[in-house]
């Protein structure tokens, strides 16, 4: 297992820098996402810990060394990428021991090793294969026992299910988070896919414009997002604008088009300054006009199957996703009340 | 019925480029002494003629030989020009390609002149064959430029990276990642250089050593004074041995490294 330290990471292409001065630390067997748009700088920072690009400035450190000036080749990586990159005119076995002949393994443990791996990722008994007889899942395995079976000190994920389809994406989050944990190897994982990084990882680190904007467990993240940004990228939010009007012990009183409303807050912004809130729209009731909340129309509504998704517009003029179980349909032009759950809010600064 | 229709026309061009071959071949088998077709009785005499004609013999060894030669260089850089224009010339990848198109778009024989001049001027004259085999590499480079940079272009870089990142060195990723997966591109390329090495006649003739001929000027010499099917035997030779190294380096080197 090993400790990998990043400390003021910088790299540009041209003129705007791609990675910004970023400094992260992942833990012995640590499962860390690198979360964000495209071009955020998460694949870019991969590459440098792989060693594939080179930093303009900064260090990447495997248990405190620096492993700057040592080529990718000798940096004891394993490496699954995007779409897979398996060797095409090498059988599954062949791809598997490439990597352990570069290593000079003698045959019969190359043989062993593979075998083992191949049944770790339940491919026991397609050695003989070629890349293009397997499906899209079976490459995938394949591309991650290429990568295990070496024994790397680190295991660098690419946005590895971003070919697989839904239900199969799924499936292979657990896959891999449990043959991680099993290992217990040291891993970074490259996602634009917020439920990818959310269900699989220790740590997430959320990042925009090759910063990051935000790191830390998955429910922190998603509970406590730092920015309107991380909010909005890590799953859906509904903001409302507001003023601050007063305190309330550790909770600021904001007053909405709506109404007021008490929100917790760690520190309260002065009276009178800007602020929002915001909350989450699975913590957002619906009720029927005349209950307690806030009036509003449905404007339409999105069936997902277990769960609806209505936009609702309030009386004072904004509009909010609310997402409940689909027990009762409500159809769009109905008058209802909003109701936020008071302690899933949090405040928002200007 | 459009079905019916797009096979006679594939009929009629591979008539269309078959139809001399058929007849040079089939005029190589007249008994009598001139070249007609159709032939006069059917005879092997005029290959005899031909294997027994030590002048003929020496052209078509000197024509494989300089073929050959010619391939194995015209290859090698062809070759890994083709890497350094897909991999590594950046914003000079168009001027590169064009570059080494350049032999295409000049007349044959401008490409000989000039080849020539330059050759006297630094003293290489012709008293060699060195002189030709440049030639040929030089009329040969587009063809496996051409080839090697499709398979390049279609050669998808993560794979070197992830050999990179499974521990190959430069000179492994190359012999075990990228040579077998453009080999068909390569060995498409070497084909082009030695059929068109030894087919051109052009530089050849321009650009020939003294005191040696290769099949194709010999045989243009030899008609400007005799008319028997000689000629056409020797032809039909010149395409059995095109076809022979087709098959020889496709068979041999093996073009299907695929299995898909």
């Amino acid at each position: 297992m090993t400790q990998v330290s990043i400390s003021h990471l910088t790299k540009s292409f041209g003129a705007a820098p791609v990675v910004d001065d970023l400094s992260l630390t992942i833990d012995h067997g640590e499962f860390v996402s690198l979360l964000g748009p495209s071009g955020c700088g998460k694949t870019t920072t991969l590459r440098m810990i792989a060693g594939f690009e080179i930093a303009n400035s900064g260090t990447i450190a495997f248990d405190g060394v620096d492993v700057s000036p040592v080529p990718a080749e000798k940096r004891d990586i394993g490496m699954v990428f995007q779409n897979y990159a398996l060797f095409p005119h090498m059988t599954v076995g062949q791809n598997l021991a490439f990597g352990l002949e570069m290593r000079k393994v003698a045959p019969a443990e190359i043989a062993q090793r593979t075998a083992r791996v191949l049944d770790m990722v339940q491919l026991g008994g397609f050695a003989e294969r070629y890349p293009a007889q397997l499906s899209g899942g079976q490459q995938q395995r394949v591309a991650l026992a290429r990568a295990l079976v070496i024994e790397p000190r680190i295991l660098l994920l690419d946005e590895p299910l971003a070919n697989l389809d839904a239900k199969l994406r799924e499936e292979m989050r657990g896959f891999i988070r449990d043959l991680q944990k099993r290992v217990g190897i040291t891993t970074v994982y490259v996602t634009h896919d917020q439920a990818e990084a959310l269900s699989m990882s220790d740590r997430v680190v959320v990042m925009f414009g090759g910063r990051i904007a935000q790191q830390g467990a998955p429910d922190a993240i998603y509970d406590r997002p730092a920015s309107r940004q991380v909010a909005g990228f890590v799953g859906q939010v509904n903001i409302l604008e507001g003023m601050v009007s007063g305190s309330d012990g550790g909770r600021a009183v904001v007053r909405l088009p709506q109404g007021e409303i008490t929100v917790p807050a760690a520190s309260v912004p002065a009276a009178g300054s800007k602020a929002a809130i915001a909350m989450r729209p699975e913590a957002v009731a619906l009720g029927a006009a005349g209950e307690p909340g806030w009036a509003g129309t449905v404007v339409s509504r999105q069936y997902g199957g277990n769960l609806v998704d209505y936009k609702v517009e309030l009386a004072g003029g904004s509009t909010v996703h609310v997402q409940c179980l689909s027990a009762t349909p409500v159809a769009p032009g109905t008058a209802v009340t909003v109701r936020p759950d008071q302690s899933r809010l949090w405040l928002l600064g200007a | 019925m459009s079905g019916r229709i797009l096979t006679g026309y594939c009929l009629l061009v591979y008539a269309f480029l078959l139809a001399p071959i058929f007849v040079v071949v089939a005029a190589s088998f007249n008994a009598g002494n001139f070249l007609t077709f159709p032939p006069q009785g059917l005879s092997l005499r005029w290959y005899v003629v031909f294997f027994e004609n030590e002048v003929f013999m020496r052209a078509i060894r000197t024509s494989l030989w300089v073929a050959a030669v010619t391939m194995v260089i015209s290859t090698a850089i062809g070759t890994a020009v083709a890497i350094f224009q897909v991999r590594y010339a950046g914003r000079a990848k168009e001027a590169v390609r064009v570059a080494m198109l350049a032999p295409l778009l000049l007349p044959e024989v401008l490409t000989a002149i000039a080849l020539l001049f330059f050759f006297y001027a630094i003293g290489l004259g012709t008293r060699t064959m060195a002189g030709m085999i440049i030639g040929h590499v030089v009329i040969t480079l587009p063809f496996v430029f051409m080839n090697v940079s499709a398979a390049m272009e279609s050669f998808d870089p993560a794979y070197e990276l992830a050999a990179r990142s499974l521990g190959a060195d430069r000179w492994t990723r190359f012999t075990r990642i990228m040579l077998p997966l453009i080999k068909p591109g390569v060995i498409g390329g070497a084909l082009f250089a030695f059929i068109i090495s030894f087919d051109t006649f052009t530089i050849s003739f321009l650009l020939k050593g003294i005191g040696t001929s290769t099949l194709p000027i010999q045989l243009f010499d030899y008609l400007r004074t005799n008319f028997t099917p000689e000629a056409a035997a020797v032809s039909s030779v010149s395409i059995a041995m095109t076809v022979l190294a087709v098959l020889f380096i496709e068979k041999g080197l093996g073009l299907k490294v695929h299995r898909f």
